[in-house]
């Protein structure tokens, strides 16, 4: 056990600074390529962005949210379909994906106020979502809140 | 009887004497007297009394039904099950608060109290520190987030606990996450008031070595039974989704596990000490950045159940805490150097290192997959999400490479070892690992990222076995005992060594679980009674529609049999009800589970005809998720169990420790 500290001797050093190097360099590549993946990332858009980007040619699948307007929900079997809107512009969604209780309790309880968070494509009239999320904002919080 | 209007008072009290009780410790570390540390000490114990009292007048309000607090109508109601009534001291954000602030007093008096008598400096900053984290979270209570808020009209009734929370896996997961993430205070204290004392000897370490360990067990069975309860509530067949509270408190694991490693290294070798103050620095800031992200609402997820305005608070303390933490690291790096150095790269230490650079950069991965969100918003104005498939990609590689280390690490000897004896260590392990690949690929596995997964995990078996075989002989020899006692003895009379090795097993068996994952199945159907679909193996009949009430719910429950090859071997009973209470739709999911595979059937959907939308899964080997879980738990127990340092051995020298079978 001879006592040498680390900083004193350069070449330890060096050893140290490009073993260090090395190791973020290859974190930093996997997270860049793991971030490059299919569907890793989606972006968000409103329903007016998405109608305007509906010239676009498919890629990814991208994130829509909206609220949903009342009346428009309309299950057949496995298919759901309705509209969501972001106050400007109305778009029909359709999933034969099940939605989740969040939703149908929310459609219960307060339909005008069920705000959806949707993944999917656009194709050009109908947006056709692979997974659909619910929240019900006011549903569990305190009344005075 | 409703002891709720206590409850403010009592926070008052606890707020005003925790204050008093930092500042008399101060001046106790400042002047190095113990009059006023004793003092100081005795204001906080009284404060955490006062929490105490303040907890158990929430929790009486609670059972009381005293619907003029908030809380109470918020979170509960009469025709709760009185366990949950319990629970719903955690179920909202003010009660978990409290609840949080409970245990933090609570773990902080214990611990002030088996702090060395002799060191007043010491025991007096360690005071401060969790005097100030304590000041912190009442003042939270107090303004922010008041549990004990009063309605001016008392309703009948309350709104009921989110049925979602009502699970067995919720009295037990938040409780033991809190824990988990609480009693990380303690190594936290204690090692910033070595950094402040300058006591930078292995003393910290050593004091809080139990406490560090119950803290990560607390929250690495919470974290799995997080994902039991998501598995067997949620409904969508998984139990992990890299949602942002999830890896939430996966990060501080991931950073806590890592530290738990790397003091092995400063009391064995002393090096790696501003290592660790760094990693149980980090394990905290991440368990409170946890807190911060998802209560305050920044970040959206399924588990916001509640979100409150007390983001901004804990945005100066976080920063306090990291920049403080590192600025008096920093401040003490001379005093902090090594006294030993690698020796070679094939050592026991390097294992060490590996190990901790990976868990940190799984910690960092994630950290960046769940803020990325939030740079990319406020950078480029571009609003994303980030999903699974980023996750499992930058994990996945990682966790592979780490459970591979489990098994290598502990065949590689301390400061060096030559290249034939080490191929001699893992020659059985590698067999092992090659003809589980090969076994596994004739079964059918195509993923290559499972196949690499078993073969790790047999490996690594093989390898934590032959340790226990190595052990055992020894002592079969010397005491002229049996198998099963000789595999006792080992275990007993080196708990930190083979209990640590029991959790890798328990480790291996989890990562199995998720192994298994590649091999999923998922399907979703429409079915009238009498029809059938198939999934997988199974020929799935849709038999029969049972109608039930009861006060809370309306049930309709599917009656499903599961065939295969032309015989019932499962029956299933997925129900899709109604709580009248909260008006809100909850499916109970059906799972008929096993070794080999789990069959999960959920009902979606019932229509008026009574046809219903099944959503069915093939989930193989996830049984082995829970089995390791248990496994773990058993070596964390064997972990624990092992006497704690005395205070009288404090500032002797190290204790020596002599395996009776070389630690190589």
């Amino acid at each position: 056990m001879q006592p040498a500290p680390a900083s004193a001797d350069p070449k330890r050093r060096a050893k140290f600074l490009i073993g260090g190097g090395a190791i973020l360099l290859s974190l930093i590549a996997l997270v860049a390529w793991a971030l490059g993946r299919p569907n890793s990332t989606s972006f968000f858009y409103t329903p007016t962005e998405v109608v305007a980007l509906a010239a676009a040619p498919g890629g990814d699948e991208y994130r829509v949210n909206g609220k949903v307007i009342p009346d428009s929900v309309a299950r057949d079997g496995l298919t759901t379909t309705f509209q969501i809107s972001d106050g400007k512009t109305a778009m029909e969604l359709t999933t034969d994906r099940p939605l989740p209780d969040v939703f149908w309790t929310a459609m219960a309880n307060d339909s005008s106020e069920v705000e959806v968070v949707a993944r999917g494509r656009y194709d050009g009239e109908i947006f056709l979502a692979s997974e659909v999320l619910a929240k019900c904002p006011s549903k569990f919080k305190a009344k005075a809140a | 009887m409703s002891l709720g209007g206590l409850g403010r008072p009592s926070l008052i009290a606890a707020s005003a004497l925790t204050t008093a009780g930092v500042l008399l410790s101060l001046w106790g570390a400042l002047g190095r007297r113990s009059g006023p540390t004793e003092a100081g000490r005795r204001a906080l114990t009284a404060g955490a009394a006062f929490v105490g009292l303040a907890g158990v007048a929430l929790v009486s309000a609670l059972f009381a039904h005293d619907f003029s607090l908030e809380y109470v109508t918020s979170y509960s109601s009469r025709a709760l099950a009185r366990g949950y009534t319990l629970a719903a001291l955690w179920g909202g954000m003010e009660g978990s608060l409290l609840f949080w602030t409970v245990l933090l007093t609570l773990f902080s008096m214990i611990a002030l109290r088996r702090a060395p008598a002799g060191d007043t400096s010491l025991r007096a900053w360690t005071a401060v520190v969790l005097g100030g984290i304590a000041s912190f979270f009442l003042l939270i209570l107090l303004f922010p987030a008041n549990p004990f808020t009063t309605l001016a009209e008392v309703p009948a009734d309350g709104n009921g606990l989110n049925p979602l929370l009502q699970s067995p896996g919720m009295l037990i997961h938040p409780p033991l996450l809190y824990t988990g993430f609480v009693a990380f205070s303690i190594p936290f204290a204690f090692g910033m008031a070595a950094l402040l004392t300058k006591r930078l000897d292995e003393g910290w370490l050593k004091q809080t070595r139990r406490w560090s360990l119950f803290a990560w067990s607390a929250l690495s069975i919470g974290i799995v039974l997080g994902g039991a309860w998501a598995y067997t509530e949620l409904g969508w067949g998984g139990y992990w989704a890299w949602d942002p509270v999830e890896n939430a408190s996966f990060m501080p694991w991931l950073t806590a596990t890592a530290y738990l490693h790397s003091v092995v290294i400063q009391e064995k070798r002393r090096m790696f000490k501003v290592w660790n103050l760094v990693l149980i620095l980090l394990t905290y800031f991440l368990a409170i950045f946890g807190t911060f992200l998802t209560r305050s609402g920044i970040l959206s997820s399924i588990h916001t159940f509640t979100e409150g305005p007390i983001g901004k608070w804990f945005l100066p303390f976080l920063a306090l805490m990291l920049v403080g933490g590192l600025a008096l690291i920093g401040a003490r790096l001379d005093t902090l150097k090594s006294k030993n150095r690698f020796d070679s790269l094939l050592s026991r230490e390097s294992a060490f290192l590996a190990n901790n650079v990976l868990f940190l950069a799984a910690a960092f991965a994630v950290l960046w997959g769940t803020i990325y969100p939030i740079i990319a918003e406020a950078v480029t104005g571009v609003r994303l999400s980030v999903g699974p498939p980023f996750f499992n990609a930058v994990f996945i590689p990682i966790g592979l490479a780490l459970i591979g280390l489990t098994g290598l690490g502990p065949l590689i000897a301390w400061r060096r070892m030559n290249t034939k004896a080490f191929f001699r260590m893992i020659r059985i392990p590698l067999v092992a690992g090659a003809a589980a690949t090969i076994a596994a690929a004739l079964a059918g596995v195509g993923s290559a990222g499972a196949l690499l997964a078993f073969a790790l995990c047999a490996f690594t078996t093989v390898a934590i076995v032959a340790e226990f075989v190595r052990g055992s002989r020894v002592h079969r020899r010397r005491a002229r005992v049996g198998w099963p006692s000789a595999v006792a003895r080992t275990l007993m009379r080196d708990r930190r060594r083979y209990g640590g090795y029991v959790v890798h097993l328990g480790v291996v068996l989890i990562v199995l679980g998720f192994a298994g994952s590649a091999g999923k199945v998922e399907r979703s159907e429409h079915l009238a009674q009498g029809e059938t679909m198939q999934i997988g193996r199974y020929t799935l009949r849709y038999e029969e529609f049972v109608r039930g009430e009861t006060p809370e719910k309306q049930i309709s429950q599917i009656n499903i049999s599961a065939a295969r090859n032309g015989e019932v071997v499962e029956t299933l009973e997925p129900q899709r009800n109604l709580h009248k209470v909260q008006r809100q739709f909850q499916s109970e999911v059906a799972i008929a589970t096993g070794p080999v595979e789990d069959l999960y059937v959920v009902v979606t959907a019932v229509d008026p005809d009574g046809s219903a939308s099944i959503h069915a899964f093939v989930n193989p080997l996830t049984w082995w998720i829970w089995a390791g879980a248990a496994v773990m738990a058993l070596g964390m127990s064997v972990l624990l169990s092992e006497a704690g340092p005395r205070t009288a051995t404090v500032g002797a020298p190290a204790r020596v420790h002599r395996p009776l079978v070389a630690t190589r």
